[in-house]
């Protein structure tokens, strides 16, 4: 008898992969960008299924609340703010320069990954957190927020700042500016 | 478990498809969601390498890749927005002041 459960992880992992190529194949190549939106939307939906699939809840729950929930919707709040038409029908400009850098990097990741990652993976790591030993020490997202707050504390200040800045930046960036109006070229 | 292999071809994938769009589309916001999706890609990366070792570090690590990502996001909308208020377009062919 086959092992089910592992035909099972094999199934979702390779149909959500499936969808994920799809669903990112049509943000690059949609016309109009609130089509690109929401199919970021659903990509990043199902790239949260991934992660919970890796055991790595506490990830795939903030993916859903900030990527979906948040960064989404600003884009689509600027795409409507600004009432973009869809680009001109003339199609993708390819230029020898552009086209060649395109394979070159394909052929380039293909080659480290196929290179770097054949074979095992044993050795690479202590391995003293695997999935039983994270729900022995109380869950994933326990386990997240005790790194999160003891070894990763400076990064998680220093976060905080950041945000604190791309919110000021934001603002000063986008404010209307009142002394100078200045005429559209074209 | 899945190899991890196949994530980081899952991966690849992902991030050169946001580099072609990074690079070919003409819209600026077409340009900034396709840097999203690289993001994304390199989050996959960390999230199933993390798993594959074993620890959670990759997990803390895309947090703050999440964060930045946010972000980069608000600092680059806030952009494209002057930009269009000024130009009154978002075409990067006609944005061409710093291209040379």
């Amino acid at each position: 008898m086959p092992d089910f459960s592992l035909l099972m992880t094999h199934g979702v992992f390779h149909l959500f992969a499936a969808l994920i190529t799809l669903c990112s194949v049509l943000v690059v190549m949609s016309k109009h960008p609130v089509k690109s939106a929401v199919f970021l939307v659903v990509d990043l939906f199902l790239l949260a299924g991934l992660y919970a699939t890796l055991d790595s809840h506490f990830v795939a729950a903030i993916q859903v609340l900030v990527y979906a929930g948040a960064i989404v919707v600003l884009f689509l709040f600027v795409i409507m703010l600004l009432n973009l038409q869809p680009e001109q029908l003339r199609g993708l400009k390819f230029s020898a320069v552009e086209a060649g850098t395109l394979v070159i990097s394909l052929v380039g990741f293909l080659i480290t990954v196929v290179a770097t990652f054949k074979g095992d993976q044993t050795g690479l790591g202590d391995g003293s957190l695997d999935p039983v030993a994270i729900e022995a020490a109380g869950g994933n997202t326990y386990v997240v927020a005790m790194k999160l707050l003891t070894n990763y504390i400076w990064p998680f200040e220093l976060a905080s700042v950041l945000i604190l800045m791309a919110i000021v930046a934001a603002v000063v960036i986008a404010k209307k500016d009142k002394k100078k109006t200045s005429a559209p070229i074209s | 478990m899945v190899p991890v292999d196949f994530y980081f071809v899952l991966a690849c994938l992902i991030f050169s498809l946001g580099l072609f769009g990074a690079l070919f589309r003409r819209n600026l916001i077409m340009v900034l969601m396709s840097i999203e999706l690289m993001l994304n890609a390199v989050n996959l990366v960390f999230v199933a390498a993390g798993r594959a070792i074993g620890n959670v570090d990759g997990q803390v690590m895309v947090l703050f890749v999440i964060t930045v990502a946010a972000c980069e996001a608000a600092v680059g909308l806030a952009m494209v927005i002057a930009l269009f208020r000024k130009y009154g377009t978002v075409n990067t062919d006609i944005l061409r002041l710093l291209r040379g």
